[in-house]
């Protein structure tokens, strides 16, 4: 053997023997490495001849140091204290409680750690003010698509209104923006009109709008995603320049994680003033934003409100304005829907009742009963915190702004997780035992089902508790529809005696 | 002795080994036939019921041989009984491992 291979499955067998070592009890380790290295010395030396060992001995030492792992396991389990079995622990009622509220607080957890979740989960932070609406044009079938020409918001602003009180405008287009030198990237660049944020009411932490009525440069706030993407969270970003187009512009912040729920999905928004808005080709289409006056909101009684417009040349132009609150209404209206949904369908997917009939004439206790069915209660209460936790962790970990995707994904979600989690625990109830909230086991086939006629045929499980035996029907017949229990008298008590 | 502990065949081999003069582990393995990973679990269990007793080689017999320390195992006054009990239960056992035959090594 050569002695490259020779030194390397030395190196082997003594890693071997450091790794049992590591598996022995601390106080017994040094002693049991010290015997093993100390015979593997004599195991090598008597297998040796003429400086380096033949693979047949080298196998024999590798067997050699294999039995220390086995010496180790051997030890690991005698020094082990003996396993109590938990007999009262098992499949009981705090069990179960404790493992869902393991679950739901693994989802809690994952739901503050994700940015976008609690972006989500605190929806005033993307309330606009009320009384603001979009306006569409009726041509439209795609109610978020922009469909209204910067003339009309020129025309619009210019004359005095009855119904509306402010407009805003915007328009994303994507650009070429230059970062730095020799750095460039491709942004969806939202081009908005000044008041645009004050007439959302939106509460952004720095102050826009300065120098776009003043002459001087644009000023540009950059998604949070574009902070991270194209700036690796640069905290100086504030003041510096950057191209957008063809123009220069000045950063004034990064836009809150969340906050912008409208249609679009920019990397900037360059607040432009109104002249420059105005001036962008007949082609270009944006969203009109307004906001309506009393008089208006008292004409706005639904999520969206028709309004027709008489042209320059008699002619009648549909707009329809749609109201934001419906878009905005957060996770927990989305978990609600969700919810109902689930109760609704759970008929259809399982029986509804306990299956709380007995042979005999013996009934549980009052408190029992309440007990046994606040147990219920709280396990449709943990399932159903554990579904808007999990489906707001599965359907927002990645969005940062308004997405109608991460929204479905999240009613498919929380109603899954509902429907199937109360499915689960209708099931789990019926084989829990009335008396002690343990589950039954033990399955046991009784009968056949060819003798159905004769004696009845199915599965029967017991309580470990010793208070009940549950007769579950294979073919349900008119006498014998559902589950049974059978409750065990004090006679049984030495056969459960734990 | 009021009660003379039955021991498994395995483990009366290696009282039979060590007594016969194989007193280290590789020794006894390879006397017996049994893997590492069967004999040192065994020994600790007889070093635990007081049957045998380990010792460590002088650190200074070790130098001069160049070589690693050993643990050497011996028999104690009750391993000695339990295995004068053990060879009447496995009259074979002197005839696997001679005392003889050790000795002559």
């Amino acid at each position: 053997m050569k002695p490259s291979s020779d030194r390397a499955l030395c190196i082997m067998q003594d890693g071997m023997l450091r790794a049992a070592s590591l598996m022995v009890p601390a106080d017994q380790r040094s002693d049991w490495r010290r015997e093993w290295e100390g015979e593997l010395w004599h195991v090598r030396h008597s297998l040796c001849q003429g400086g380096a060992l033949s693979w047949p001995a080298q196998r024999e030492v590798t067997s050699f140091c294999l039995g220390s792992l086995h010496d180790a396991f051997c030890l690991r389990r005698e020094s082990r204290p003996a396993h109590e079995p938990m007999p009262r622990l098992s499949g009981a009622a705090g069990q179960c409680l404790l493992r869902l509220g393991t679950l739901l607080a693994v989802c809690f957890v994952v739901a503050k750690l994700l940015p976008g979740v609690q972006a989500e989960r605190d929806p005033a932070r993307f309330q606009v003010n009320p009384g603001v609406i979009l306006i569409q044009t009726s041509a439209s079938s795609d109610q978020f698509a922009p469909t209204i020409a910067p003339a009309v918001y020129r025309d619009w602003k210019g004359v005095r209104q009855r119904y509306f009180d402010e407009f805003a405008f915007y328009r994303t287009v994507r650009e070429r923006a230059s970062l730095s030198e020799g750095r460039d990237a491709g942004w969806n660049v939202t081009h908005a009109s000044p008041n645009l944020f004050s007439l959302l009411g939106l509460d952004l932490p720095f102050d826009v709008a300065r120098n776009s009525d003043e002459g001087g440069l644009p000023e540009a706030i950059i998604s949070y995603d574009s902070w991270r993407r194209d700036f690796a969270y640069d905290p100086g970003i504030t003041g510096r320049l950057v191209h957008i187009g063809n123009r220069a512009a000045r950063i004034a912040g990064v836009m809150p994680y969340g906050i912008w729920r409208l249609p679009g999905d920019p990397d900037a928004w360059l607040l432009e003033p109104d002249t420059l808005l105005a001036h962008a080709s007949s082609r270009d289409r944006g969203y009109l934003v307004a906001h309506l006056s009393p008089l208006g909101q008292d004409w706005m009684r639904g999520p969206s409100i028709p309004i027709a417009v008489r042209g320059a040349e008699d002619e009648d132009q549909e707009y329809y304005g749609v109201s934001f609150a419906g878009r905005l209404r957060g996770p927990w209206a989305i978990f609600q829907f969700s919810l109902i949904l689930a109760l609704l369908a759970l008929p259809a997917v399982t029986s509804v009742t306990l299956g709380e009939s007995n042979y005999s004439s013996h009934r549980p206790s009052r408190s029992r009963t309440l007990l046994r069915r606040g147990f219920l209660l709280a396990k449709f209460l943990l399932v159903a915190a554990i579904a808007y936790f999990a489906s707001l962790d599965l359907a927002w970990w990645n969005s940062s702004n308004y997405s109608a995707i991460a929204e479905f994904a999240q009613l498919v979600w929380a109603f899954s997780i509902c429907l199937l989690g109360f499915r689960w625990a209708m099931f789990d109830q019926r084989q829990r035992c009335p008396v002690c909230l343990r589950r039954v086991t033990h399955p046991a086939r009784v009968g056949l089902a060819s003798r159905t006629f004769l004696g009845w045929n199915g599965t029967e499980m017991m309580c470990m508790g010793g208070h009940t035996l549950l007769h579950v029907p294979s073919l349900p017949t008119s006498w014998f529809s559902g589950q049974r229990w059978l409750y065990l008298d004090t006679s049984w008590d030495f056969l459960f005696a734990d | 002795m009021a009660a003379e502990p039955k021991l498994s065949h395995t483990s009366a081999m290696i009282l039979q080994a060590i007594s016969a003069g194989y007193v280290y582990g590789f020794s006894i393995m390879e006397m017996t036939g049994l893997p590492s990973g069967t004999v040192y679990p065994a020994m600790r269990r007889l070093e635990r019921d007081d049957l045998i007793r380990s010792q460590w080689e002088k650190q200074s017999i070790a130098d001069a041989e160049q070589r690693p320390p050993r643990k050497y195992y011996r028999l104690t006054a009750d391993g000695t009984a339990t295995l004068e009990a053990s060879r009447k239960r496995y009259p074979l056992l002197e005839r696997l491992i001679n005392t003889e035959e050790a000795k002559s090594l």
